[in-house]
């Protein structure tokens, strides 16, 4: 065998279902036909073992819907059959029996009546006088023979053909010819009457039976299949449609009031039938909902994924451009910090250097957090170092003033037309060890002092730097001008430089859901006042979690505490 | 014109601007995360009806736990054109609610406060908890 001809070898999934068609041949369209002409063909499926998708079709299709009616009749038309005729034939046993003894009867009574016609004591020596008597016997239609005999049993009379033995259609009447005065009877008579006529009624009955059946068979089949085929095969093969759509994921019901009547088994059936396609349908509208929101969620994560790394990379690069936290370390400042941004990056920054004599401390909170604040303190870092480096400022009101200039010219802010409304608050210390002096400025952003007069807030500048100038003249169209602030600073003083954000804290006190503020944030440092500045951080920042509860951080936070030391 | 109705979320605060009766209402709390893009179409709705020739009194009711910098920048948009309506005779009286121990929003009321001479600004002391 080639390899060609073996492949043209139908799979059995796509095979034919091989059916005998040897009693219906010619018949009717079949269940499964039906279903053909209405566009349904098997699925093949190349993988054995799967489950195929018409698996469900597979044990529906191979019986065929037709031999219902078919098994029905093979089932119950014997057993009317046999009824029926058993019943004929008894009816007809009954009327043969009937006629049989009626049929004796007559011939009795005719032989009777004879024998009585022709009594005489010497009947038989005169034959010719009671011939006609016996004669008249020969005119009933059944007649065969007669016999008569004398008393010494000599024929004397015998009219027909006496049949020898018994015969089943021969009735035999037998009397004795007696006459009243003599104790012994003068002879005998013997009557044969014909019973065809009996069987002839007989066959008749029988064929009327058979008939009867016959016509009776054809009347049961032909209502038998009409109403299945109505009552049964097409509610059946509607709803095997249905099914066949629903394999296939169209999710079509069942009505069946209308054009077909169903009886109530299958009405109950189509309706449980249409209660599941519209389970399966919600099932399978769910799951793919499911699968799309999964789908969805996926893509979510993973834009999610890479946002993070994103920032991650961000953060990495804004914290290498925030200084080392330890760069104040041996000019004469115990310093702590606390940066922490909202979302890993954020719009605050912070300064520390040591410039020759002086030490320069910085504290900005850029417009917005996360990645936007980011840049803008990108452009500030790059602004301060010109500003301390190239032109050597170290008046903090000075400094201040050039910041604001180069943030506006930087994001184009003066007049040259930018979308920018962004700027920054900003404070800003020099210390001078020398001196013994703390000089401190400010742009929306306060010097907290702790001495031992007591807890100060120097509040700098309402206004921040930044920020285009058009518009009202109250938001002051000129440069940004401010007035250092100076401080003589005693051995225990410490300062704090802090963004909003630390004081913006919201929480409940009291029934009352308001914002922590300088207050609440001064009695947290003057509790711990007597703590190393970088204890005292932790413990504010456990009790800025504390004042929280539930609620969420708002803002980027950033504290810096310094406190002078070496003040013999 | 329509009046503006916002229902507040966790970031932005509940707007009833009432322009038929004047009324105006800010509560809540504001940190969008593009303050601009909200209080955008505000200022635009509030200027607009400024222009119109009408003349009856204007109350600005702001009653904020809390507000980013971005947004305090935005209210200060806002009160501008009031200020300058004012300044044209208007009746403006702004009411700046914080809640009583609330220094902070009392803080910046005042320092709100300190940028009007033709508006009245009044600073509205509340006792009742808001939870």
């Amino acid at each position: 065998m080639t390899v060609e001809s073996a492949a043209e070898v139908p799979s059995p999934a796509i095979a034919p279902p091989s059916r005998r068609r040897s009693l219906r041949g010619g018949g009717p369209l079949r269940g499964d036909d039906f279903l053909t002409l209405a566009g349904f063909t098997d699925v093949p499926t190349a993988t054995p073992g799967t489950m195929r998708p018409g698996a469900l079709r597979g044990s529906a299709r191979g019986r065929d819907l037709d031999s219902l009616a078919h098994t029905l009749f093979l089932r119950i038309y014997p057993v009317i059959a046999v009824v029926v005729l058993a019943t004929q034939i008894g009816i007809a046993w009954v009327n043969y029996n009937d006629s049989l003894r009626l049929y004796t009867e007559r011939a009795n009574l005719l032989a009777t009546l004879t024998a009585q016609a022709i009594a005489r004591p010497d009947w038989s020596e005169r034959p010719d006088v009671y011939k006609t008597q016996i004669q008249a016997l020969t005119l009933d239609p059944a007649f065969r023979f007669v016999r008569a005999w004398n008393a010494d049993g000599g024929l004397v009379m015998a009219l027909g053909d006496m049949p020898g033995g018994r015969s089943l259609e021969l009735i035999r009447a037998s009397t004795e010819i007696t006459v009243p005065d003599r104790a012994k009877p003068v002879g005998s008579l013997t009557l044969g009457l014909s019973a065809e006529a009996l069987r002839g009624n007989a066959e008749k009955q029988a064929v009327l039976a058979l008939g009867a059946s016959l016509v009776l068979m054809l009347a049961f089949v032909l209502t038998l299949h009409a109403n299945v085929r109505r009552h049964v095969l097409a509610p059946l093969k509607r709803l095997l449609i249905a099914m066949r759509e629903v394999e296939h994921k169209r999710w079509s019901t069942v009505e069946l009031e209308g054009a077909v009547r169903a009886s109530n088994e299958i009405d109950v059936i189509s309706s449980a039938f249409n209660r599941m396609v519209e389970g399966l349908r919600t099932g399978d509208e769910a799951k793919q909902l499911l699968t799309e929101l999964e789908l969805a969620h996926a893509k979510l994560a993973d834009a999610n994924r890479l946002v993070m790394e994103s920032i991650g990379y961000a953060r990495r690069i804004q914290t290498s451009v925030l200084p080392d936290r330890m760069a104040l370390a041996g000019a004469g400042l115990d310093v702590a910090v606390l940066w922490e941004p909202l979302h890993q990056v954020g719009g605050d920054y912070f300064w520390l250097e040591r410039l020759d004599e002086v030490s320069v401390i910085v504290v900005a909170d850029c417009t917005g957090h996360g990645v936007p604040g980011a840049f803008i303190t990108l452009i500030v870092a790059t602004a301060l170092d010109r500003i301390l480096h190239e032109r050597g400022l170290r008046s903090p009101a000075e400094i201040l003033s050039a910041l604001d200039e180069m943030v506006r010219a930087q994001l184009r802010q003066d007049g040259r037309g930018s979308e920018s409304d962004d700027g920054l608050d900003c404070g800003l210390c020099i210390w001078d060890p020398a001196a013994r002096r703390l000089s401190f400025a400010g742009a929306g952003i306060s010097l907290t002092t702790v001495t031992q007069a007591g807890m100060t807030r120097i509040k700098g500048e309402k206004r921040g730097l930044g920020y285009p100038r058009h518009g009202s003249e109250r938001q002051g169209n000129e440069r940004f001008r401010t007035e250092t602030v100076t401080l003589d600073v005693a051995p225990g003083d410490t300062f704090y430089l802090m963004t909003d954000g630390i004081t913006d804290q919201m929480g409940t006190t009291g029934g009352q859901r308001r914002l922590l503020g300088h207050r609440g944030v001064s009695d947290i440092l003057l509790r711990s006042r007597d703590e190393e500045l970088g204890p005292q951080i932790k413990t504010l920042e456990t009790e800025l979690a504390a004042y929280r509860g539930a609620e969420n951080r708002r803002d980027d936070m950033t504290l810096i505490a310094f406190r002078p030391t070496n003040l013999a | 014109m329509d009046r503006i109705q916002i229902s507040a979320t966790d970031r932005s605060p509940r707007v009833d601007f009432d322009f038929a009766s004047g009324r105006f209402q800010l509560s809540g709390e504001s940190y969008p995360e593009d303050a601009a893009a909200f209080f955008g179409p505000l200022l635009q709705s509030l200027r607009t009806y400024l222009a119109a020739a009408a003349s009856e009194p204007i109350v600005f009711e702001v009653e904020l736990a809390y507000f980013n910098s971005s947004s305090a920048k935005a209210l200060m948009n806002l009160f501008m054109p009031l200020e300058d309506a004012a300044g044209e005779g208007r009746a403006v009286t702004i009411r700046w609610l914080f809640t009583k121990g609330d220094e902070t929003i009392a803080e910046a009321g005042e320092d709100f406060a300190s940028d009007f001479s033709h508006a009245r600004f009044d600073l509205v002391e509340t006792s009742q908890a808001e939870c």
